[in-house]
């Protein structure tokens, strides 16, 4: 059961981890806006966490997919 | 697997020490940290524009005030009387509250020696936070179902809104999968109870994978914790440091704890009118500190515009976005007014730029917006001192207004009718209550309705007429009453008022007046709650009080019956404005053969005939009219009859009637009409 739930639950776990980082930019984002920074640097800190964000999913993916558990707590397998 | 702990975590000394123990620590110095950057955000972003505002006086009655805050925050007193809103913002806050409870419990129960040797306390604190985030979940459901699927037009969604409801609920997942993989990992033998005091996570405990050696185990769920604290650490400093609207967890109950205790929609004098250069408020720094405050604590509820006769008529006033509108410009200019020394400082006005002239005309002061508000913010007064600097230093006034505005400066009242006409009704009357002074009783203030417009005349009289039936002694002031000033105050002429109310109050005084009973509501308004501003401390009655207290008293009965069914319409400045809702009901239920049935917007909810805040003496050329509304919703009640104790409704709801063609089916009274019918 464990291995073939073990996608599921990565997906799952990726999920909430990129919904963490989408949370984390954005307030990010908006907290710079209401400091009044000036809306020229937009476009920069858009794609800057863009990117930042794509670093963070390969890394998130790369590393649940290495050492994500494997063993059922019901079964014990 | 390695050794399972028996006693759910209370034993779980290895996660307690190697994982737990470090980050409560890290996080108690990340608190320091938060605190001081909660005090230096609140310095900076809010109390420092609020010092821009004038001085205004919101001490005292500290117990009634944390009455107010406790019943509102905890009992959602105000914010519970909408049903869905009300459960969801219900939920949610208790949600919170639970899982805060729990956190707690556990995060200081170790440093103080709660939990070794285990105490029952850590197992209660686990179900409270369980029951607590399912609490969150479900308002949450609630709150994303309302705004993105039902979505109400009075909601108003912009991305920051949003990102709360996302970062929410990994926040809550995350939460329920550290316990879960807590009890995963403890092996397959768990003890029975656990289910109880952790059911949500009992469920995900049977879902998460687990690694297969317990060092790595507490490697996973470090893991965990660090990543549900983080983001939840930082969600406290988003909140503090950005503009979100979940500042209103601590602005709104800063602004509920400062609101005003008087009556609403009783204005500040102006100071110093006879040497000030500047009168009302033309920017935004000339509002009161509180009056700032109350831009900031609005949340954006629109509670206000779902029940405001003018948004409902079509007319451009939202009080939401009029309120939104004027925080977002004392964020834009605030701190512009702050780096800049003050005789170099140019702020934009309010008024052409926010706000505009339709706007600010179109409110009917009705109080309709500050009776629903959850957070006490008050509009009256805001809109009635933007209107002052219209009036009293631009001379704008729209153009009905102008000739009542001159009629009351030539003729003190706003019909124009000669001041030697005040007293010709009341020349078929007994000739006694002409004659002056405090022994002859009570004084009956007419008021410029009663006393020239027509139809008012005859409310007069009947009240006369009941007054001498039951033997009850009063005088009138005749020619030497003026017009108590409502129609001039309410519409922003401070220095009009003031002359006329110092002009009455000197009269009053020169009798020896202690007891007034009015006709019109404005009129006691004005003299119960504005003029005390001037000295002038009347004991002052409406007449519907009166009346109920005579017939409580069994000095009035009243016997003929009048076979109809009548609803009653609420006067704004006698609800709202003085919570008068049950003695006009009394006087009709009293009434023999009368049945009374309500409107659906009646009591506190009332809505308004369209008269108020000077609308009486306004062209009403956008929109739908007002009273024609109100005389709608009279239809649906299917009565035969409106009863009103107030000069300016009976008006409006008699042209409403008119003008919709209704003059067969209904009719229009003042409850002293249909006292002396029934005498």
């Amino acid at each position: 059961m464990g291995t073939s739930f073990r996608p599921v639950a990565i997906l799952v776990e990726l999920a909430i981890l990129m919904g963490m980082i989408y949370c984390l930019f954005t307030g990010g984002k908006f907290v710079l806006s209401d400091l009044g920074l000036d809306t020229k640097y937009y476009p920069f800190i858009k794609w800057t966490l863009i990117i930042m964000g794509f670093l963070a999913l390969v890394f998130f993916a790369a590393h649940l997919i290495t050492f994500y558990p494997r063993i059922s707590p019901v079964s014990g397998v | 697997m390695d050794s399972i702990n028996p006693l759910f975590w209370t034993r779980q000394e290895v996660y307690i020490v190697k994982i737990f123990m470090p980050i409560v620590i890290g996080f108690l110095f990340l608190c320091i940290g938060l605190l001081a950057l909660f005090v230096l955000s609140f310095w900076q972003q809010h109390y420092r524009l609020w010092r821009l505002g004038k001085n205004e006086d919101c001490s005292g009655q500290i117990a009634t005030r944390l009455k107010t805050l406790l019943a509102v925050v905890f009992a959602h007193f105000r914010v519970g009387n909408e049903f869905y809103p009300g459960t969801m913002h219900f939920l949610i806050f208790w949600g919170t509250l639970f899982i805060f409870l729990g956190k707690i419990v556990r995060l200081f129960s170790y440093p103080i020696g709660l939990t070794n040797p285990p105490q029952t306390i850590f197992l209660y604190a686990s179900f409270i936070s369980e029951m607590g985030g399912m609490l969150v979940l479900i308002g949450g459901g609630l709150a994303v179902f309302r705004r993105y699927i039902l979505k109400p037009p009075r909601l108003e969604t912009k991305p920051n809104r949003t990102l709360i409801f996302i970062w929410g609920v990994p926040l809550l997942m995350t939460g329920y999968f550290i316990k879960g993989y807590r009890i995963a990992a403890a092996g397959v033998d768990i003890p029975p109870d656990w289910f109880s005091w952790a059911p949500v996570s009992y469920l995900v405990s049977r879902l998460v994978l687990v690694l297969p050696t317990q060092p790595l185990n507490e490697l996973l769920i470090w893991h965990r914790v660090f990543i549900h604290a983080l983001p939840a650490f930082l969600l406290f400093a988003y909140i503090i440091v950005s503009r979100s609207p979940l500042q209103h967890l601590f602005l709104s109950p800063i602004n509920i704890f400062f609101r005003s205790l008087k009556p609403k929609s009783v204005l500040n004098p102006l100071p110093d009118i006879e040497e000030a250069e500047s009168f009302g408020v033309k920017e935004i720094s000339e509002f009161t500190w509180k009056q700032l405050l109350d831009l900031e604590a609005c949340t954006n509820c629109g509670r206000c515009q779902d029940v405001c006769p003018a948004h409902l008529s079509e007319k451009p006033l939202s009080p939401r976005r009029m309120t939104q509108n004027l925080k977002e410009h004392l964020w834009r200019e605030g701190p512009k007014l702050l780096s800049t020394p003050p005789p170099e400082r140019d702020p934009e006005p309010i008024l052409g730029t926010t706000v505009s002239e339709d706007e600010l005309w179109a409110c009917t002061a009705c109080m309709a917006c500050e009776e629903v508000c959850p957070v006490y913010v008050e509009q009256i007064v805001r809109n009635i001192d933007l209107r002052r600097y219209q009036v009293l230093m631009e001379t704008k006034f729209p153009s009905g207004l102008k000739l009542a505005i001159k009629n009351l400066m030539n003729s003190q009242n706003p019909w124009g009718m000669s001041r030697g006409l005040r007293a010709e009704w009341a020349k078929s009357l007994r000739a006694s209550i002409l004659s002056k002074g405090a022994d002859r009783g009570i004084l009956f203030w007419v008021g410029c309705a009663g006393s020239f417009d027509d139809r008012n005349i005859d409310v007069a009289i009947s009240l006369v007429s009941i007054l001498q039936s039951i033997g009850i002694p009063f005088w009138i002031l005749g020619t030497e009453e003026g017009c108590c000033g409502d129609p001039a105050r309410r519409t922003g002429n401070e220095y009009l008022f003031q002359t006329l109310a110092q002009a009455n109050i000197e009269v009053l005084q020169k009798y020896g007046v202690k007891q007034i009973l009015t006709m019109c509501p404005h009129c006691f308004h004005t003299l119960k709650n504005e003029y005390p501003q001037f000295g002038g401390e009347f004991h002052v009655l409406h007449y519907t009080q009166f009346l109920a207290d005579l017939l409580s008293k069994g000095k009035l009965k009243l016997t003929k019956p009048i076979h109809k069914v009548i609803t009653y319409h609420d006067s704004c400045y006698l609800g709202r404005g003085n919570q008068i809702y049950e003695a006009p009901r009394k006087i009709l239920r009293a009434i023999p053969g009368l049945k009374l049935v309500e409107m659906e917007r009646h009591g506190n909810r009332s809505f308004c005939c369209g008269a108020g805040g000077g609308r009486m003496w306004m062209e009403e050329n956008i929109g739908k009219r007002i009273n024609q509304m109100r005389t709608g919703q009279v239809i649906q009640t299917k009565a035969a009859l409106i009863g009103t104790a107030c000069p300016y409704c009976l008006t409006m709801l008699g042209d409403g009637i008119k003008e919709m063609g209704q003059e067969k089916t209904l009719t229009v009274f003042d409850l002293s009409e249909l006292v002396e019918r029934s005498i």
